[in-house]
């Protein structure tokens, strides 16, 4: 089935490390929405309806779509089973609220699996773009490219004085919301953290900890993204983000730096005991797991570590998780189970120095 | 709501807590919260439902308003009443924007801060010359960017863009369609 490459515990291209500032802004996301004219928004259509929009998104990128580089699978989600949908949406392929949809919806990836048009979700279509580290302006031009395409085909439901309309008026003008996901462990441990957090929400940005049902920031990951779609042009959202981003990746630097000279050993101490975890724990939970991970990654940030390839990291981050687990597993697993798992997993890829060669299943 | 610490700032964080497995809610001011060193802290995946902030923004209409009033506040094309729109906090359509235009500026600039005109990216399709209008916008917006960052070659780059664009629609909307 055309799904089941996209189910592997294969690494998508925006789990690679590289690019500016990797070891602090792991990765960076666009995404636009974007509503058909001629139908009623997923609140209103019929079940018709959701078919004619899937229909005429798909032909123009399964036709198209080459002409601009981009060879897409197209999966109806109704197709996938819950566990299927749910290893999506941990790899961040799709949302949560399209892997639950009421009516006829669809993904369609691309092979790198760093586009995916997501049909029918909220929209009629979101078109994301993911790309590994801070490329803010490399991953809206992929989106706009692959949005400028579309548009030559379809016709928007565009406003002159609104722009993009949308069900939800916080998406209303550009459609746009630009994220950037950060690995800020210095700051959390120096608490800083808590002061910068309200500063961002006055700019008109929000901050929110990644993965996990509490959202809690679980292993120091913390998405920051635009708030505003209306009244900023894409231009300006792109820079306002970029530089409140880079001014917090400098806030990080310079708290781990603080942290390195006033507490080494402490840090040093607490590096290896959570690589020791990784690489002994025979159980291993969701929350430790990620603590630890992110102990690992600032341990190779700072050259503690030297022998682990980060991108395994970023992998791991990944393949830990509940629906990835059982994927691998070949059937369902109890949360105690899941720890088993989690922690085979991890000695398993950790233990030859996580020496990686890009898309090798971990098997 | 006041913070539970100092009882005296209004409480803006909300901090989870598991204490034997119940999870417990605490509502700090942020000094209090930055002080407590045992937290973490909660970034609940939509910290305020957009539609349970616009029901408080524009309460329910007394049944007293007229029923002409109430036919023009339903949009002809998928049967959204404003009602409706509120309690979901979407539109049902396109139209919907132009059936309930006259409470959505208020609406946007209250989601958007304060915004409620789009200065973005325009569809091709839509008209040359409000697409080469906008964009000219764009390029001022850019060069007056440049120019404080004292980037002066790019300044020139955007101005030469901006004098052939001006010159394009001086030409009429033809050009270039």
């Amino acid at each position: 089935m055309a799904i089941d490459r996209f189910l592997q515990p294969r690494a998508s291209s925006w789990m690679a490390n590289n690019g500016e500032h990797v070891d602090i802004a792991m990765s960076t996301r666009i995404r636009l929405a974007r509503n058909l004219e001629e139908f009623k928004f997923p609140y209103a259509f019929s079940e018709d309806e959701a078919l004619k929009v899937d229909k005429a998104i798909s032909s123009v990128l399964l036709d198209k779509g080459k002409e601009c580089g981009y060879d897409f699978t197209h999966i109806s989600v109704e197709e996938l089973n819950e566990l299927q949908r749910e290893v999506l949406v941990e790899k961040h392929l799709i949302s949560p609220y399209l892997a639950n949809s009421q009516h006829s919806s669809a993904v369609l990836l691309s092979d790198e699996e760093e586009l995916s048009v997501m049909i029918n979700e909220e929209d009629h279509m979101r078109i994301q773009s993911l790309q590994s580290g801070f490329h803010l302006q490399e991953a809206y031009d992929i989106a706009n490219k692959m949005d400028s395409l579309l548009e030559e085909h379809l016709s928007y439901a565009f406003h002159e004085k609104f722009g993009y309309l949308t069900s939800c008026p916080t998406n209303t003008g550009t459609g746009m919301r630009a994220s950037v996901m950060l690995h800020l462990p210095a700051l959390t441990m120096s608490h800083q953290i808590n002061r910068i957090i309200p500063a961002i929400s006055r700019l008109g940005m929000v901050v929110r900890g990644i993965y996990g049902e509490g959202s809690e920031a679980l292993g120091n990951i913390y998405q920051i993204s635009n708030q505003v779609t209306l009244g900023k042009s894409e231009y300006e959202i792109l820079q306002d983000l970029q530089n409140m981003t880079e001014q917090i990746i400098e806030q990080e630097r310079r708290a781990r730096e603080a942290l390195n000279a006033n507490s080494s050993l402490l840090l040093e101490d607490r590096v290896y005991r959570s690589l020791g975890v990784l690489t002994h724990a025979r159980l291993l939970n969701t929350e430790e797991a990620a603590t630890c991970l992110s102990d690992v990654r600032l341990g190779i940030d700072l050259d503690l570590i030297t022998n682990v390839d980060m991108s395994i990291l970023n992998e791991l981050m990944v393949f830990m998780q509940p629906a990835f687990l059982q994927q691998y597993a070949g059937r369902p697993l109890e949360a105690k189970e899941r720890d088993l798992a989690r922690a085979e997993l991890f000695r398993e890829r950790l233990a030859d120095n996580g020496i990686n060669t890009k898309g090798e299943d971990f098997a | 709501m006041i913070c539970e610490q100092c009882g005296e700032r209004p409480a803006t964080v909300i901090v989870k807590e598991n204490q034997q497995g119940h999870l417990i809610e605490k509502h700090f001011c942020h000094v209090c919260a930055a002080e407590n060193h045992n937290i973490n802290f909660s970034f609940d995946q939509d910290p305020m439902a957009i539609h349970n902030l616009l029901a408080n923004w524009f309460p329910k209409q007394k049944s007293a308003v007229s029923p002409v009033r109430r036919d023009a506040l339903t949009c002809p094309r998928c049967g959204f009443t404003f009602q409706k729109f509120l309690s979901l906090g979407k539109f049902g359509c396109a139209e919907c924007y132009s059936t309930f235009s006259p409470q959505l500026t208020e609406i946007l600039k209250r989601v958007q801060n304060g915004n409620t005109e789009h200065t973005g990216k325009i569809p091709a399709s839509y008209g040359t010359t409000l697409k080469i209008k906008k964009e000219i916008e764009e390029l001022r917006k850019q060069m007056q960017a440049a120019i404080q960052e004292e980037d002066f070659e790019e300044a020139a780059r955007l101005r030469d863009q901006v004098k052939l664009l001006n010159e394009k629609l001086e030409g009429g909307g033809n050009i270039g369609d």
